[in-house]
């Protein structure tokens, strides 16, 4: 029970709550000599009533006035979701189409693609933390792990504005694990990068990567939005000269990924269709238990202290026509 | 009867009864007030990193001092009003994140904030009016106002022959440009790969003109000069171009031409003030919470009943049904 006013100050108040103590708020009534009356319990008890009476109806005021509130509460539950950081490729090449070209009225773009499939996504997953990143040259931080779908897909409809610079899917990895740090590890955590092309990683990020994927017991999802005429993640070099990572960088950063010892899956999708059939594959993967909190917002609780109020003046008013008249 | 009504108690606790009624029948009251919808796009570029701020007594780099003010004034806005976030480099900005609603996104608007880092940059460039233009550009069909945090500093410095015209966008945009960093000129620090600073940028670290087509000086003053081969003359230009001050004038210029306001920011009230101009302002109707006058009114009849000994008061009280009445 949190319970918490807006204006403590109008608490002192409550002091005014004593004055029935003090007095019955009764006509005092002319009596030759009081110590003629008899002692009468039941009389005694009514009085007692009424004045407790008193007493909760300004305090019950002073309490409205004051604005008495439960504050936010949180409660844990079990259910199923997960933490998902998501890593969209804000590379210039995620303007072009599936195709490769300018899009047209016809294509969408990749981004416009993994916008609307992705909002989708965030739609759909009710219990899950959601923290999103984007990279290209640099990592940009977006948005932190919340339960707030509506700011997930302001940050999702965002991307809108055009592409930025490179790839540089080192950094971008990197950001999203550091989403995790400072977590409870519960349900699962993942990963969902969703980009149009690799870069080499150097031998000192992925010593770091590896140790970091392990440390968070990260899932990593790779969605690679398969631009026609473009290496894939799955294609072997004809040619063993092409066999580097300078010249498949995608194919090396997947073999990369199945070497880090953490659960990986990898999607290629070459059209928007195969980008929402991965989405939804993952949607039905990531349902593990965990646990989550669920807010229950402030309740404002002084109409209710008011409505005691008024019953209780309306007693007393009723109980002024009671009174012996003489 | 008549004898009930001489009771002053009862008239009290009948008023209090009248002001609850009231207090549930008229519980709120439509009111306009002002709710604000800004888009912050911040710059990143390095000589955002220059130290001319003081915070507890320490010096501030102005990313973190511009940072830090934003966060408390998060907290400043009323609710319904919204926020969204961007950041500029090289010559244009890139949106984190559209308007969100500050009391409900509060803690994420918060966190996005304090995680802008100069290292967000994808490019080093620092042309200021480029960026702005094509800002608003970007955001012009947005009802957010644009507003511009920058120090001004262009890096490299512009060829006044290749100016940015901002005829095209001008009166169309809504939003301020705010000023950030001192007068005097600072250096800029200077870090390795690993975030450590290891100094300032020197003299000969940053180019002093510009040397992008054609040359704004006169031949005959330069030496060396070649139309082909070298357009700007063949010395090395010499500048304070490796120092940064906030470039007051130059932003007022750029503000007129886009017609954006221009402000500085000094400190939180100065910046509070600045942006809830009633030009940035839409006047929302809100349920504002008016239970508090006959309550008020109920408590005060009520304590009035249980006054211990206010003889006076008692003989004014029982003066009226007198009156009433008179001497039937």
């Amino acid at each position: 029970m949190n319970w918490a006013v807006n204006t403590p100050w109008a608490l002192t108040g409550l002091l005014l709550a004593l004055l029935p103590l003090f007095n019955s708020g009764m006509r005092t009534s002319p009596a030759s000599w009081t110590a003629l009356i008899p002692g009468d319990a039941l009389s005694a008890f009514v009085v007692c009533c009424l004045r407790l009476c008193a007493v909760a109806a300004i305090a019950g005021l002073v309490l409205g006035i004051a604005g008495l509130h439960r504050t936010e509460q949180s409660r844990k539950r079990i259910g199923h979701g997960a933490h998902i950081v998501l890593l969209l490729d804000r590379s210039s090449s995620m303007d072009n189409t599936f195709a490769g070209h300018a899009p047209n009225g016809s294509d969408e773009s990749k981004s416009t693609a993994a916008r609307r499939l992705l909002t989708d996504f965030v739609k759909q997953r009710q219990n899950d933390l959601i923290g999103f990143a984007e990279f290209s040259t640099s990592p940009l931080f977006v948005m932190p792990l919340t339960e707030n779908k509506n700011a997930v897909t302001a940050a999702i409809a965002a991307t809108a504005t055009p592409a930025l610079g490179f790839t540089h899917v080192s950094k971008g990895l990197g950001m999203a694990i550091s989403f995790f740090e400072q977590q409870p590890v519960t349900g699962s955590r993942i990963v969902l990068l969703v980009s149009d092309g690799a870069a080499a990683i150097d031998h000192d990020s992925e010593q770091k990567l590896r140790l970091w994927f392990k440390q968070q017991q990260i899932r990593l999802y790779w969605i690679f939005l398969r631009t026609a005429g473009s290496p894939g993640i799955f294609d072997q070099p004809e040619d063993s000269r092409d066999d580097n990572a300078g010249a498949m960088p995608e194919l090396y950063l997947h073999k990369f990924f199945l070497g880090l010892g953490s659960p990986y899956q990898a999607y290629e999708a070459e059209s928007p269709d195969a980008l929402k059939q991965a989405i939804a594959d993952i949607n039905q993967l990531e349902n593990l238990p965990m646990h989550y909190v669920e807010r229950i917002p402030k309740e404002d609780l002084s109409a209710a202290c008011y409505s005691v109020a008024a019953f209780l003046l309306l007693v007393l008013f009723g109980v002024k026509f009671c009174e012996v008249k003489r | 009867m008549s004898k009930l009504l001489k009771d002053y108690r009862i008239g009290c606790l009948l008023a209090a009864l009248i002001a609850m009624l009231v207090l549930f029948l008229y519980p709120s009251k439509q009111q306009k007030s002002p709710t604000y919808n800004y888009t912050f796009i911040i710059d990143i570029t390095r000589s955002m990193n220059a130290t001319d701020y003081q915070q507890d007594k320490q010096a501030v780099s102005r990313l973190h001092f511009v940072k830090q003010t934003l966060r408390e004034l998060l907290r400043d806005l009323p609710c319904e009003s919204k926020v969204g976030l961007g950041l500029f480099t090289e010559r244009r900005s890139t949106l984190l994140f559209e308007p969100l609603e500050v009391c409900s996104a509060y803690t994420e608007i918060d966190t996005a904030i304090s995680k802008i880092d100069w290292r967000m940059a994808w490019a080093a460039d620092s042309n200021i009016a480029k960026g702005l233009l094509s800002t608003l550009d970007m955001l012009k069909k947005s009802d957010s106002s644009v507003i511009f945090i920058t120090d001004g500093q262009e890096a490299p410095p512009v060829n006044p022959n290749y100016q940015t015209d901002f005829s095209t966008i001008k009166g169309q945009a809504k939003g301020m440009i705010i000023g950030v960093g001192g007068l005097q000129a600072v250096p800029i620090p200077k870090f390795d790969s690993q975030g450590k600073q290891t100094g300032f940028y020197s003299h000969d670290d940053v180019p002093h003109r510009s040397s992008f087509g054609q040359s704004n000086l006169d031949p005959s003053q330069m030496k060396g000069y070649n139309a082909r081969n070298a357009p700007f003359g063949s010395e090395a230009a010499t500048g304070n171009e490796h120092l940064s001050a906030l470039q007051e004038t130059y932003l007022e210029k750029l503000g007129a031409e886009s017609g954006l306001a221009y402000a500085r920011l000094t400190d939180l009230k100065n910046l509070s003030r600045a942006l809830k101009n009633p030009k940035l302002a839409t006047e929302k109707i809100v349920q504002t919470d008016i239970r508090r006058q006959p309550a008020l009114l109920a408590l005060l009849m009520l304590s009035l009943v249980y006054l211990p000994r206010v003889y006076l008061f008692r003989q004014f009280f029982s003066l009226i049904p007198r009156l009433q009445f008179g001497r039937r």
